[in-house]
């Protein structure tokens, strides 16, 4: 039976954990940002855009390996991230709006600056395709083939979501960041400084979207309007994790690549669309606080 | 906007200062030629081919003094507007450049949608205008007399030359990939029937959605399926994935198709030139030294933009340009006049001869090039051929 041959060749795994992995690493930081400022990002993706460019011009521009420039990138996307926050955001918390005011507005702040960035975009370096060969030996184990690209985003993306996890867990920033998510007010009583851990949500949230966005352009090639698709599926992962929760977050992330690429495999790639929607309405009729509600430290 | 409201003001102030000299000074005045083109939104991505070649054309025109308007030099100005992706948004902008910027010349916008779309306007206003970046069997249903389409890559006539060559490199199986957008869809309904005709056994055809981030499950099955041929009906953006994926799952037809993509000078990027090597694709145009200009026009395209012209939708465009240069040369800006021309005279372009029969271009026969080290070589049909085509040898 091929479709079955097909399933357990590790194949599908491999192309499940490759995809599940960059929308991992692209829904943390959304969901960073969402859970200590309650702020829907809608031009996370457009972040993840602009690292792909960076990558792009480092690599083919400068002949720096996207590897060598990830770390750079991505703590420029950081500092990007914070100076939105010192910048824009915090003037607007300071306005004193109320907190579900907020959440629209930010919607539509960020939904017409992605508009912005996308088309200055493209005006600024053509809307051409992009896209640069780097890494493109395959490599087999197995039966499995992997080009090494698609393996090394791999590994940067989980080890960097695994890293965020351990510091959400461990750290004592990262406990006060999770404190903040689940527990703002009571944070905020016992001394945790708010405005710091947000500013710092902001820096991580931009810099992981960019450092996935220079992985992205190792694999695929990229125009100024390619991050929208992003920044729904990191959307999509959030709802199905609960919003504001990272760790299960990660998990509904994987499971979203699995249901992609497994998904097609038993049905038809015409269908993809209807899967992941279908999956996404589900979970928000079925499982409103997220797939992993009960289980998760959120009461 | 802005910058267009300055254009326009711009523009007027250019106008009024015309009127008033005096009337010998019309040849002072530029020939204001107008189009619109999607520089935002969803198809923001596939124009810049076609922009460029516009923008060569008119600095060339200037530079060489200007262009020839029955007998009288003129410097030659763009009135460019963007559609923003949207054909219903191109239909109100070429009206408005007919009614109110009042443009001398109108150029075509980008794709099928947008051709078929303002054929009306140009129908209602007697508004010539020879298209380019338009390709469909639903383009013979437009009114003959106002737009005339010279590409020869007609779906039903892609599906008939792409089994006869097929036929001829031995292929005896093969897998059909499809994006379902209307170009590809349109393609496969005339290939499948065309394949089975001719006794070439279809092992594998499925499709997917233009959003398409992962092919491995789809591969896979083609993988399976062991062919000759792997045809991937795919646009640009999923050519290069298709590319990419199968070469990590070692896909090893020997005929390797990708509908659209491969002709624009991104993709050997894209993919790496060792991929992209050997791959055979749509285009009806390569230089060759018989058409004349072809030589010329590409390395021009490549001097200015550091890179080839694409082979589809930079050479229409520039097909359409020297047959609305040539005819404009004869008739000045009657409308009448190059109507008459374009749809009964027969024109020298970088493709070959072009003649009209109603809508579509008789002569340019339909064809496929491939990928033959680092070069597009024209390897179908062999009464155009610049190469002989060539089984892939791997990615």
């Amino acid at each position: 039976m091929a479709v079955v041959d097909t399933m357990l060749s590790g194949q599908l795994l491999f192309a499940a954990l490759v995809t599940g992995s960059i929308y991992a690493l692209v829904a943390l930081g959304l969901n960073l940002v969402y859970g200590t400022l309650r702020m829907l990002n809608v031009a996370h993706g457009d972040v993840v855009m602009l690292g792909a460019y960076a990558g792009y011009w480092a690599f083919s521009a400068l002949g720096i390996s996207p590897l060598v420039a990830a770390p750079v990138i991505a703590l420029a996307g950081a500092l990007a991230g914070w100076l939105v926050y010192r910048i824009a955001v915090r003037r607007m918390l300071a306005q004193g709006t109320a907190a579900h005011r907020l959440e629209g507005n930010s919607l539509l702040l960020f939904f017409g600056l992605s508009i912005i960035v996308q088309n200055a975009t493209a005006l600024a370096f053509t809307p051409n395709n992009r896209g640069y060969t780097y890494l493109e030996h395959v490599l087999h184990l197995g039966n499995v083939s992997m080009t090494t690209n698609r393996l090394v985003a791999l590994a940067i993306a989980g080890g960097a979501c695994v890293v965020m996890a351990v510091f959400l867990g461990r750290s004592l920033a990262g406990l006060t960041m999770r404190a903040v998510i689940e527990r703002r007010e009571a944070a905020f009583i016992v001394g945790v400084d708010v405005e710091r851990v947000q500013a710092l949500a902001f820096a991580v949230g931009f810099g992981s979207a960019a450092l996935a966005g220079v992985l992205l352009s190792m694999l695929e090639q990229f125009s100024p309007f390619s991050g929208f698709p992003y920044t729904i599926a990191a959307f999509i992962v959030i709802i199905l994790g609960g919003l504001g929760n990272v760790a299960a977050g990660l998990g509904a992330a994987l499971l979203l690549g699995v249901l992609e690429t497994y998904g097609v495999a038993l049905t038809s790639a015409n269908v993809r669309s209807v899967l992941l929607y279908g999956v996404f309405v589900a979970a928000l009729l079925l499982f409103p606080r997220g797939l992993f509600a009960g289980r998760a430290a959120r009461a | 906007m802005t910058r267009f409201a300055i254009r326009r003001a711009l523009v007027l102030g250019s106008l009024a200062a015309a009127a008033a000299a005096p009337a010998w000074s019309q040849a002072d005045k530029p020939v204001r030629i107008g189009f619109s083109m999607a520089r935002t939104g969803i198809l923001a991505v596939a124009t810049p081919p076609q922009l460029n070649t516009y923008e060569l054309w008119r600095d060339q025109v200037n530079a060489s003094g200007g262009l020839n308007v029955g007998g009288t030099k003129r410097k030659v100005e763009f009135v460019m507007y963007d559609d923003q992706s949207k054909p219903e948004q191109a239909v109100r902008i070429y009206e408005k450049l007919i009614t109110d910027d009042k443009v001398d010349l109108l150029l075509a916008p980008w794709g099928t949608p947008f051709h078929i779309a303002i054929a009306p306007v140009l129908e209602k206003y007697k508004f010539p205008v020879v298209g380019n970046t338009a390709a469909s069997v639903a383009l013979r249903q437009v009114k003959p007399g106002y737009i005339w389409f010279p590409t020869s890559a007609i779906p039903d006539r892609l599906a008939t030359e792409l089994t006869a060559m097929m036929k001829s490199a031995n292929v005896k199986s093969a897998a059909i990939v499809s994006n379902v957008l209307p170009f590809s869809k349109e393609i496969k309904n005339f290939l499948e029937p065309e394949l089975k005709k001719a006794g070439i056994d279809v092992k594998h055809s499925s499709e997917y959605p233009p959003d398409v981030k992962d092919m491995t499950a789809t591969l896979t099955q083609v993988k399976q399926a062991n062919v000759d041929a792997v045809l991937a009906l795919a646009y640009p953006g999923d050519a290069v994935l298709y590319a990419k994926q199968a070469k990590e799952l070692g896909i090893a037809a020997p005929f390797q198709f990708i509908a659209i993509g491969p002709t624009n000078a991104f993709f050997p990027k894209a993919v790496g030139a060792p991929s992209a090597e050997g791959i055979v694709t749509i285009a009806h145009w390569s230089p060759r030294p018989d058409w004349k200009g072809s030589q010329a026009f590409a390395d021009a395209y490549q001097a200015k933009y550091g890179e080839a012209p694409d082979y589809l939708d930079s050479s229409l465009p520039w097909m359409s340009l020297e047959i609305l240069q040539t005819a404009v040369a004869k008739a000045g800006l009657d409308k009448e006049k190059i109507r008459q021309i374009v749809s009964t005279e027969t024109f020298d372009t970088i493709n070959g001869k072009v003649k009209f029969d109603g809508v579509q271009n008789a002569i340019t026969p339909t064809a496929f090039v491939q990928m033959q080290k680092g070069k597009l070589q024209i390897v179908w049909p062999k009464s155009i051929a610049t190469a002989t085509y060539e089984p892939k040898k791997g990615w």
